[in-house]
């Protein structure tokens, strides 16, 4: 788990930056990823597609709770038990009861933000589970005892170098810095896990209100493994990622995988329904479904509720000049970039989050690629404006706006500032240190205005 | 034709070598130019800021002094954007205001805008020199969705060539209030967008944005070259 | 999309997901063209369930009864997406779900006229109670999780070969 907070982003970033082989890493990667998703969106007409999705997506919202209440009941007559978490440690509580009465010991677990979200795996552990992350990224920085960085690719940052000499490490194979070699020693490790696990936990990329079917996306296969080869099944994710039913996960499967990694579609699209019926004899026989609040059934009633629309695609992050510096551990959560900017100060609050809110240039690069046009730079700007109100913006930050919005209303109070910048400016430069008054070029003693009169 | 010109306040204060290459232009072109001395700012660092009650300050004073019928140009995609995009907002609660605001909105122009469908300055033989590259601005491409007018320009200036700059469009870390909030992540993206300009093999980085383009240059300083940085007014009065 | 041009189309978007793509013109060529795809010696699994299995089957060299044992499985998908060039597998008709998943090669039949023009004919076909699992496989398995350097074969299989009849 990182140990970074949010409330030391500057620092963080300050310290990310200075890790060479982290910035390689990540402009090289994102740098790719954004190329083919923009390679893959010329395929579709992309306006079209993300203005159907987000109408699917606000109409959910608009009647959240009742898509929620419809999936639970469609889900129980299929077979699956549901349950209503509202918060982290009620979901981690209501997982580790299901895992203990059923007396389970090996968990397979395949991708879930969610999971990350309430810190499940910690949980799980200190009940003496073992907890082995299937997917490929996730299972590396599981092994390297660290937390994600991406929320698709969770092992971004990594060079292949440091997976080879980590899986030397850890498990005692020969060093290889080759991808596909070191995936081949996953897949070994791993589909013995699948086959011994007693329990599956699962992420869900959408839940189907009209049919109670859970959706999950992969190209691994690890998905497939872990949802029907152990007898117990438990999905967990939250409630905003109801869609009405079957027939709307059109734009949405043409969306998320080319704004993931550039795919027409990912390997494999799981739609899970229910436990086994009626003569079927393989998948898992039973299945229990966590559906999060986590404080979004307040969020969607408020002025950031379109960050509900978000369908983690990771596209904002891919884009944004910071994150693509940086990588996500500077943002101290779950979720890094813009989308994360957002969510972690909605989730844990302002107090804990606010210097995320001034990790934006507002380039407005997120806002172009999102597929279900969140107004991301909006709701960030949003969060300054809510940051300041709260309080929480430094004093001098405050009295200075002051002082500048007096002199923005009167021409003579701003040539005069701008005259006293002039002379004071060796000043100036020493106050604002060298990384900020340092890169302005002094103020000319001859301003435009005055020259003009 | 007369024109309401708006310097911004970077220009004004910092830049104003800027200005007197407008005013070349302007008068080259027979454009009567009147630069309303009540001007300050739009607003947009305190907006950014999430200052928006001093925001509306500047923006009603703004309001006020290019009230009338002329034609607003100013030198700057972002507060281009402010004006025609943002001003809107700051005043929903005010009807006469918005009304003001958005009569107002609808006269301003960026300067490569007016000057490619105003003036058709790429008909009028424009002359340049140097290997030239251009920085696309954030705000002036993603907000107002100038893309082609300042390419338009340069790649008429005769005796300039042009050469693209790899990922044009990515932010330069300028960012308004970033840029001194979080001065390390501003400083190493103004670094690597002074690789990408080292890389082009161009003598001068051009653009449409004094903030971006005097981010650019100190990271082009840090770097110890010696390419000019200077903004597309400079550029075509130099020309003229 | 007419019925002709959907079979290029998913011919086409399947080879570029990366699975091995041929087509047959007759049901009796069927068999052929599978056995002309496993490599020699390969245990194969096969599940006799459907009309083009219970064809197949009884021509296969050294079968397996386990599919967790088999290097190779043949089965039949139920259908088709031209769009993405998917095949579809459900557990309709107690359809095993990791026959196609555990070994390291797939090969799937599937008929010409099961082929749905695009994602949202195949989700129309639906109603509110769909089967236990729907899977759309889409090539092999893959991932980019290091350096985001493509490597085919994962968890699930390895190659995939679809055969259009």
């Amino acid at each position: 788990m990182s140990s970074q907070t949010s409330l030391d982003f500057r620092k963080n970033a300050a310290a990310a930056l200075k890790d060479g082989s982290l910035r390689a890493a990540m402009q090289n990667a994102t740098g790719a990823i954004s190329r083919k998703r923009g390679d893959a969106m010329t395929q579709v007409d992309f306006e079209a597609l993300r203005e159907q999705a987000s109408t699917i997506r606000m109409k959910v919202l608009d009647n959240l709770q009742m898509y929620v209440d419809r999936f639970s009941d469609n889900a129980r007559k299929t077979g699956a038990v549901v349950h209503h978490a509202s918060d982290a440690s009620e979901a981690r509580g209501i997982i580790s009861d299901i895992l203990k009465s059923r007396k389970v010991k090996l968990v397979a677990k395949s991708k879930s933000m969610i999971s990350e979200e309430i810190q499940l795996n910690e949980r799980l552990k200190e009940e003496g589970l073992e907890v082995i992350e299937t997917d490929l990224g996730e299972y590396i920085i599981q092994l390297a005892g660290e937390s994600p960085s991406h929320i698709l690719a969770p092992a971004i940052h990594k060079s292949r170098q440091q997976v080879g000499k980590l899986f030397t490490e850890k498990l005692c194979c020969d060093y290889t810095e080759d991808p596909q070699t070191l995936t081949k020693i996953a897949r070994k490790v791993l589909r013995e896990k699948f086959i011994r696990a007693d329990a599956g936990i699962s992420g869900a990329n959408f839940a189907l209100s009209e049919s109670g079917s859970i959706v999950i996306l992969t190209n691994e296969g690890n998905g497939r493994m872990v949802t029907s080869l152990p007898p117990l099944h438990v999905a967990v994710l939250s409630i905003e990622k109801m869609l009405p039913s079957i027939r709307d996960l059109s734009p949405f499967l043409r969306l998320l995988p080319r704004s993931a990694t550039g795919q027409v579609l990912s390997s494999y699209v799981s739609i899970i329904t229910g436990t086994r019926k009626g003569g079927e004899t393989t998948g898992a026989q039973e299945l229990h479904i966590v559906l999060l609040d986590g404080g979004r059934s307040e969020i969607v009633k408020g002025a950031y509720r379109e960050i509900l629309k978000c369908i983690r695609c990771s596209a904002c992050m891919n884009v944004c000049p910071v994150y693509r510096t940086i990588g996500g551990h500077a943002y101290g959560w779950t979720y890094p970039g813009p989308m994360g900017i957002i969510l972690t100060n909605l989730l844990t609050g302002l107090e804990n989050a606010h210097p995320l809110a001034d990790a934006s240039t507002l380039c407005g690069a997120c806002n172009e690629v999102c597929p279900v046009k969140i107004p991301l730079m909006d709701l960030i700007l949003k969060l300054r404006v809510d940051k300041i109100s709260a309080g929480l913006a430094p004093a001098a930050m405050t009295w200075g706006m002051r002082l500048f919005g007096a002199a923005a209303a009167s021409p003579t109070l701003f040539s005069s500032s701008k005259r006293l910048a002039h002379t004071f400016w060796p000043l100036i430069r020493w106050m604002g240190g060298k990384d900020v008054a340092g890169r302005l070029p002094e103020p000319s003693v001859s301003p435009l205005r005055r020259r003009l009169k | 034709m007369r024109i309401q010109l708006f310097g911004t306040c970077l220009v004004d204060a910092l830049f104003p070598q800027v200005g007197e290459s407008l005013l070349r232009i302007f008068e080259t072109y027979g454009v009567e130019t009147d630069f309303p001395q009540g001007q300050t700012c739009c607003g947009q660092p305190a907006y950014n800021a999430g200052y928006h009650k001093e925001a509306r300050k500047a923006a009603e004073h703004f309001l006020e002094v290019f009230a009338g019928s002329d034609l607003i140009v100013t030198p700057s995609g972002s507060c281009a954007a402010m004006v025609k995009h943002h001003y809107t907002r700051l005043f929903q609660d005010d009807a006469e205001l918005l009304a003001k605001a958005e009569e107002t909105a609808g006269r301003v122009y960026e300067l490569t805008q007016f000057l490619v469908h105003v003036l058709h300055l790429p008909e009028k033989g424009l002359r340049g020199k140097g290997k030239v590259t251009y920085h696309s601005s954030c705000h002036l491409t993603r907000m107002l969705g100038v893309c082609e007018e300042p390419l338009l320009l340069l790649k008429s200036m005769q005796g300039l060539e042009f050469i693209p700059l790899p990922d044009t469009t990515r932010c330069c870390g300028f960012g308004g209030v970033f840029m001194a909030k979080l001065p390390e992540i501003s400083m190493a993206l103004s670094s690597e967008k002074a690789d990408d300009i080292l890389l082009s093999g161009a003598d001068t980085v051009t653009g449409c944005d004094a903030g971006c383009l005097m981010n650019i240059a100190d990271g082009l300083k840090k770097k110890g070259s010696s390419v000019n940085v200077k903004h597309i007014a400079e550029l075509i009065a130099e020309g003229l | 999309m007419s019925k002709i041009s959907k079979v290029p189309r998913f011919l086409e978007e399947a080879a570029k997901a990366m699975a091995g793509t041929s087509r047959v013109e007759s049901r009796d060529m069927l068999a052929m063209q599978v056995l002309a795809l496993i490599p020699q010696g390969a245990a194969v699994f096969c599940a006799e369930q459907t009309e083009m299995e219970k064809i197949i089957a009884p021509l296969l060299q050294n079968r397996v009864a386990d599919y967790r044992k088999a290097t190779v499985t043949v089965e039949q998908a139920s259908g088709a997406i031209a769009e993405t060039g998917s095949i579809v597998c459900t557990s309709e008709a107690a359809k095993s779900l990791q026959a196609s998943l555990l070994p390291s090669h797939h090969i799937a039949v599937v008929a010409s006229d099961m082929i749905f023009t695009d994602l949202d004919a195949f989700f129309a076909s639906w109603s509110s109670e769909p089967p236990t699992h729907i899977t759309l496989i889409t090539g092999p398995s893959r991932t980019a999780d290091i350096e985001l350097n493509l490597v085919v074969g994962v968890h699930g299989p390895e190659k995939l070969d679809i055969v259009l009849f």
